[in-house]
């Protein structure tokens, strides 16, 4: 399997900035009901194994379908670059088909696409900001995105004044988001962007259910803070 | 006495507010609580507001940025990159002839030999008629001074020493040097010349 599907555990700093996300072991005993994504991925596992490719792509396509617009909901969070994470999520689905013999059940195919989805962001949030120091920033909106924005800022029928602020209010989030410590980012963007509950969280980060609950719970208030609220 | 049960903390807050979000049982105690305390419900409200608000904008973010044409096109992209995971990797013979060819141990060995020796041969003969060259050009030269004379060779000489004779060569010397100086003094720069006409020079006022 790839790097970023990185198994060590432990040796990592709580809230440590950009930390690879890494899984917990499996649970022992009780085994989770088998969703419908995760009993597609098995299915596509056994075509693959067979040698049935055409038919492994197509099913697959299924799964691309379902799990498409979370991912790029939670990779554009975490790159703030459309074209970045268009690419971080395609490279998600491929890295995943490539290896999809190394899929198990034991957790659901939901918290194992994730994981390395956001292993594959957190990569690039690497690289740009290796990039960065040594190049000009592209932290910034690139002018592709800046061209969209305007694009939409006047479009025919829409609100321009409003979509000022929408923009502006958006912009102080994401600003508000990456003050947030790594941990406290990582499991606060798994549980608003990506929908998954604390123990989904836990399963993909590999940490505590409580310890999910607490950096949750700082992180929302940090942002309250962040954005003039109660802290 | 009725004891009143303390407020809710934040944690508590956020903990019910993320079960009542997935769905999950929800603390009975904390339900009667935010039912009974004004204060807890406007908090718990404002949190509740507060992320949903959150919630809200990356959904529409998300949702103009990548539009369903977006989706489709990365779908497709998807597929594409898919059609190659498990082909091997398309090997391009380099250089196609050679590798046809598929030359024995002792062949190339031979090969080998041929081109050291035809290396050195090479060497050999350009040497060889380097210094032929060489000698053909010195002894052609040599007969060429043979034949013009010592007066030829001695010209330059005379002529630099004829040169200082008499007052017509001695002014147009100095007028030659004069020139020199003036061009000298003057800036080279095309856009400074202008300045320099204006200003006053020691030559003129001589």
């Amino acid at each position: 399997m790839s790097s970023d599907l990185r198994t060590s555990s432990d040796a990592r700093p709580a809230g440590a900035a950009d930390t690879p996300v890494v899984a917990a072991p499996a649970p022992k005993g009780r085994r989770p009901p088998v969703s419908e994504d995760s009993r597609l991925a098995i299915e596509i596992r056994s075509l693959v194994e067979r040698g049935e490719m055409e038919e492994a792509r197509e099913r697959f396509g299924g799964l691309v379908a379902v799990h498409q617009r979370r991912a790029s909901r939670i990779a554009y969070q975490y790159l703030r670059d459309a074209a970045e994470a268009d690419e971080a999520v395609q490279d998600a689905f491929v890295k995943v088909f490539a290896h999809i013999a190394s899929y198990r059940e034991a957790w659901p195919f939901e918290v194992w696409f994730t994981r390395i989805l956001i292993n594959g962001c957190l990569d690039r949030r690497k690289a740009r900001a290796r990039r960065d120091r040594w190049f000009v920033s592209s932290i910034d909106a690139t002018p592709a995105d800046e061209a969209r924005a305007s694009a939409a800022i006047a479009a025919p029928g829409a609100n321009p004044e409003a979509r000022l602020l929408a923009r502006e209010r958006r912009s102080r989030l994401a600003a508000a988001i990456e003050r947030l410590s790594g941990r406290q980012r990582d499991v606060f963007m798994l549980c608003h962007y990506g929908d998954c509950t604390p123990r989904e969280v836990s399963a993909i980060t590999g940490l505590n259910e409580s310890t999910v609950r607490v950096h949750l719970f700082r992180a929302a208030r940090k942002l309250r803070g962040f954005l003039g609220g109660t802290p | 006495m009725i004891v009143r049960a303390p407020h809710l903390r934040d944690d508590r807050l956020f903990d019910y507010y993320l079960a009542e979000r997935a769905g999950d049982i929800v603390d009975p105690p904390a339900a009667e609580h935010l039912g009974d305390c004004a204060a807890c419900g406007a908090r718990y409200a404002e949190l509740v507001r507060t992320m949903d608000a959150v919630r809200a904008e990356a959904d529409a973010e998300t949702d103009e940025i990548f539009t369903p044409e977006r989706l489709r096109a990365q779908q497709q992209q998807i597929a594409r990159r898919l059609e190659h995971v498990g082909r091997a990797a398309r090997v391009i013979s380099f250089p196609g002839r050679l590798v046809s060819r598929h030359m024995s141990g002792s062949t190339a060995r031979g090969v080998t030999q041929w081109v050291y020796a035809a290396a050195a041969a090479g060497l050999v003969i350009g040497v060889g008629l380097g210094s032929f060259y060489n000698t053909e050009w010195r002894s052609a030269h040599r007969a060429r001074q043979v034949a013009t004379g010592p007066e030829t060779i001695l010209a330059p000489s005379t002529a630099v020493a004829t040169r200082g004779t008499g007052p017509a060569v001695e002014a147009s010397d100095e007028a030659f040097l004069s020139d020199l100086e003036v061009a000298l003094e003057r800036p080279h720069t095309s856009e400074l010349q202008p300045f320099d006409a204006l200003t006053p020079h020691v030559r003129e006022s001589r």
